[in-house]
């Protein structure tokens, strides 16, 4: 795929989303089921790639231009999540003090509860490919349950689950 | 305020988004103490602020605060160097992980650790969609939170919906249904 359409469509998914995994559902949609150039295991990698690093969980992004596009399209997928930061400069300079109105906030709440739903709607397709015997989802629900009832890193999340995947492997 | 300089406040953006895990809650928390408590270089009216409008401001919301917060301490160029120190190193790492799952593609012990990390991931997307969620589940707020949770998981699982058009009318109905602080 060309370069430039990957960082436009990547740029697409970063600037239509609210946080770093908000954005997941519009990459599936344009690299999974449209053009074909990723699967869902390859994207669940990337999720993973991006969640394992330190800096934003936004970085999967890169993991994705790589899959697509190597070393090119991993430069394509940072520059799309570094683009739609300076947005913020001119909405610090001028909208700063419209943030605390009923309305716009009312606004983002609803934005925020909409993007939940869709980070579940897209978990679906990747449960699916990942979650394919009962270790795999022991491991799930374990992860779930760590990052919501603890304020741990995502590190040992990553960790643990790798050594369960390996004895359940072994033994 | 006391003022930096553009290296000193380079170094801090790099040290704390390159050695922070666990995504953009925990290593905001990390330049809330480096800058407003430690350093004195942002107010904490201005940190709320800009950690406000980091929530709304398109794409990832810690990139969005780097920029901020380096525009305010020192302009345009500890925004562009904040955002560079916030983004490139761990893009490389990312890479690296990446380009580690291709390599191990073939080894059934590698490929069971990567299932089991795989299988985490979906763990970790619940949660982060849990984590979305949870500030609206309280007294007056909840049935907004049910309906609007529901309403976009029907329309993206079951109708295909695009997201930006989920969303989109998310907005919408925030607008005209508010419910109370």
């Amino acid at each position: 795929m060309n370069v430039i359409l990957l960082y436009l469509l990547l740029l697409k998914a970063t600037v239509t989303s609210f946080s770093g995994l908000t954005s997941m559902p519009v990459v599936r949609h344009d690299f999974v089921e449209n053009r074909h150039v990723l699967t869902d295991r390859e994207l669940n990698a990337a999720v993973m790639s991006g969640r394992t690093a330190p800096g934003p969980n936004g970085l999967y992004i890169v993991s994705v231009g790589y899959f697509i596009g190597g070393i090119p399209g991993a430069c394509a997928g940072c520059l799309a999540v570094m683009t739609p930061a300076f947005l913020i400069i001119p909405m610090l300079r001028y909208l700063g003090a419209r943030a605390a109105q009923p309305a716009v906030k009312s606004a983002i709440r609803c934005v925020m509860i909409a993007a939940s739903g869709l980070v579940v709607s897209a978990t679906v397709p990747l449960a699916r490919d990942a979650l394919t015997s009962p270790l795999a989802i022991g491991i799930a629900v374990a992860s779930f349950l760590f990052l919501v009832l603890t304020r741990k890193d995502t590190i040992w999340v990553v960790m643990g689950s790798a050594v369960a995947g390996l004895l359940g492997r072994l033994l | 305020m006391p003022q930096p300089s553009l290296k000193r406040l380079t170094w801090i953006f790099l040290r704390v988004g390159n050695l922070t895990f666990g995504g953009g809650d925990p290593t905001m928390a990390a330049l809330q103490s480096e800058l407003v408590v430690a350093r004195r270089w942002l107010s904490a009216e201005r940190y709320a602020l800009i950690y406000g409008l980091a929530r709304i401001t398109p794409g990832t919301n810690l990139v969005a605060f780097s920029a901020a917060a380096g525009w305010q301490i020192l302009g345009w160029m500890a925004a562009v160097l904040a955002v560079l120190a916030m983004t490139v190193p761990p893009s490389v790492a990312v890479v690296l992980l990446t380009s580690g799952y291709r390599a191990f593609n073939s080894n059934p012990l590698a490929m069971a650790a990567i299932g089991g990390m795989l299988a985490a991931a979906s763990g970790m997307m619940a949660s982060a969609a849990w984590q979305l969620l949870r500030p609206e589940i309280r007294v007056g707020r909840r049935l907004r939170a049910a309906v609007l949770f529901l309403a976009s998981l029907g329309a993206s699982l079951g109708f295909s919906m695009s997201p930006i058009v989920v969303l989109g009318l998310a907005a919408l109905v925030g607008i005209f249904w508010r419910t109370p602080e």
